[in-house]
């Protein structure tokens, strides 16, 4: 069990108002959980379990994107939060993924309300265009950037430095089923992830890939994921010369069968 | 129609011009909202050079930016494309509407595009050949991740390059390569995602049937794993993918159903 301090809570904040820029605007990626958990390992002097945390929230949350405009749960706060309490009340990192699932909830939350709010603004961002008023165009961005960056620098205070008592003891109130209940959705929950990832990806074509990755890591002992994204990279390289004549359809459909016929 | 255009000299636009133009295309999601989703941000963006094209002419400022400012939602690594290909238009002062129309046709391909490349194919990758380090406690693993990204950031200055110079030669470009370059990301990105699948998702059944008093069966050792290890994990997934893609369930609503699965089970003591 540590204390978070005053000035580690403050640190906290200040990182996340930083992450919270770099999230909003998909910048440099500094808001994904392995930095997020890392920057706050070090931050709480615990450099070895952030790394933890950040490599096991990454993959829990590696399915989680805001691509095609769905906000997921917020990765800044499951970063910093399941830090903090794997940190603080010292339970297992899978176990603090789940106790830390709330925040992000939260966060996410708050994120959508902006979306809805900062509808609000654009009769004003259209005023400005039509004075050509680029400043006050550029000030409107600012400005909606740094409500978001607040926002997040206040939330994280309050939860991972205020409610932290409050959390400790929820933590110690845990029956054993409760907390290995956590453990395991910890490590459930990259299922959802994955099933994410594969509704955009997954076609009956490609189907025979994922199972030759799944068969390679169940059969053969590997330190890390390279070798599988290496074959990975075989198989599309393959694919990518082997079928040639099909990416221009709408160019070249009379002549490449001919050429098989001829072939033939 | 064009000669009322051509009253002042073209606008000289430098390297360095589009250089920073990449660099403030990171402002795209500044303002976001349901509305209009990125607009604020792209005309927030591309303000500098549209203010040195149009500097003797504000209402073509004004057209433009008015232009700019309709709903728009793509890819931030690769919005400097479209930004970079309008803005050459922008300078020849081309008609509006073919402006117009080419941000319209291009912004949601760009967005396929990207979402194919950076989130579903790089990210995973990434992120499950850096936790693999990060887990072992390596800070190898964090590390790796950040230069990547840095990396994926920089590249944003050579697609506005790109973009600009291309001009409006670019919409057949993007026709030309993207299926193919689309279907060899996604393989990669599945086959790692196979990979991940076996080594990131945990169902260990703890339950076990007790044959006499001294012989008991534990359905995880003897039963999953001799018939086939992962065979959970792999089924747990194939069931998420089915009910977000064929039941269109929300995925907070499989995380809490997880949630609440996991701990009903291990209070049952199966999980």
């Amino acid at each position: 069990m540590h204390e978070i301090t005053l000035m580690q809570g403050l640190m906290l904040a200040g990182v996340a108002f930083i992450f919270g820029i770099d999230f909003w605007l998909e910048a440099l990626f500094l808001f994904r959980p392995i930095i997020v958990c890392t920057i706050t390992g070090a931050i709480l002097g615990d450099l070895q379990i952030g790394l933890i945390t950040g490599g096991l929230t990454e993959l829990a949350f590696a399915g989680l994107t805001p691509a095609g405009g769905v906000q997921p749960p917020n990765p800044i706060l499951a970063g910093i939060m399941t830090t903090v309490i794997a940190h603080s009340a010292g339970v297992d990192p899978k176990t603090a993924i789940g106790l830390g699932l709330p925040f992000s909830l939260l966060m996410q939350y708050i994120i959508l309300f902006y979306y809805s709010a900062f509808s609000m603004f654009m009769p004003k961002v259209e005023r400005y265009v039509s004075e050509n008023n680029t400043a006050g165009l550029g000030r409107m961005s600012l400005l909606m950037t740094l409500i978001v960056a607040c926002t997040y620098a206040l939330v994280v205070f309050l939860c991972a430095y205020s409610a932290q008592g409050a959390m400790q003891a929820l933590v110690k109130s845990m029956p054993a089923w409760l907390s290995h209940g956590f453990e395991v959705a910890g490590g459930i929950l990259p299922a959802v992830g994955f099933g994410l990832l594969l509704r955009v990806m997954l076609k009956m074509q490609y189907v025979p890939y994922l199972l030759a990755g799944f068969l390679f890591v169940c059969y053969v002992q590997i330190q890390n994921l390279l070798p599988v994204a290496v074959m990975g990279a075989a198989f599309a390289l393959f694919v990518y010369f082997n079928s040639k004549p099909e990416s221009a359809p709408a160019a070249a459909t009379e002549a490449p069968k001919e050429d098989y016929s001829n072939g033939i | 129609m064009a000669s009322e255009h051509t009253t002042t000299p073209e606008a000289e636009i430098t390297k360095g011009d589009i250089t920073k133009l990449a660099f403030r295309s990171s402002m795209l999601q500044a303002g976001f909202n349901y509305e209009r989703m990125q607009s604020v941000g792209f005309t927030t963006a591309m303000q500098p050079l549209l203010k040195k094209i149009y500097r003797d002419d504000p209402e073509g400022l004004k057209a433009a930016n008015k232009d700019s400012l309709e709903f728009i939602n793509t890819h931030p690594n690769l919005v400097g494309f479209l930004m970079g290909l309008l803005i050459s238009l922008e300078q020849k002062k081309e008609d509006r509407a073919l402006i117009k129309g080419l941000k319209v046709a291009l912004f949601g391909p760009i967005a396929g595009i990207g979402d194919a490349i950076f989130w579903f194919t790089l990210l995973p990758i990434i992120a499950g050949v850096c936790a693999s380090f990060a887990i072992q406690g390596n800070v190898l693993g964090p590390l790796i991740f950040f230069l990547v990204y840095l990396a994926v950031f920089f590249m944003r200055v050579g697609w506005t390059h790109m973009g600009y110079s291309l001009g409006v030669k670019a919409i057949d470009k993007i026709k030309d390569g993207s299926t193919m370059i689309a279907k060899s990301a996604t393989i990669l990105g599945v086959t790692v995602i196979g990979g991940l699948i076996a080594s990131y998702v945990h169902i260990n059944v703890i339950a076990s049937f007790a044959i006499d008093a001294t012989h008991s069966v534990g359905l995880q050792k003897d039963f999953f794993d001799k018939v086939f290890p992962n065979l959970l994990p792999m089924g747990y997934v194939m069931l998420m993918f089915y009910l977000l893609k064929k039941k269109q369930v929300h995925p907070v609503m499989l995380i809490l159903i997880t949630f609440v699965l996991s701990i009903a089970l291990s209070w049952l003591g199966i999980l």
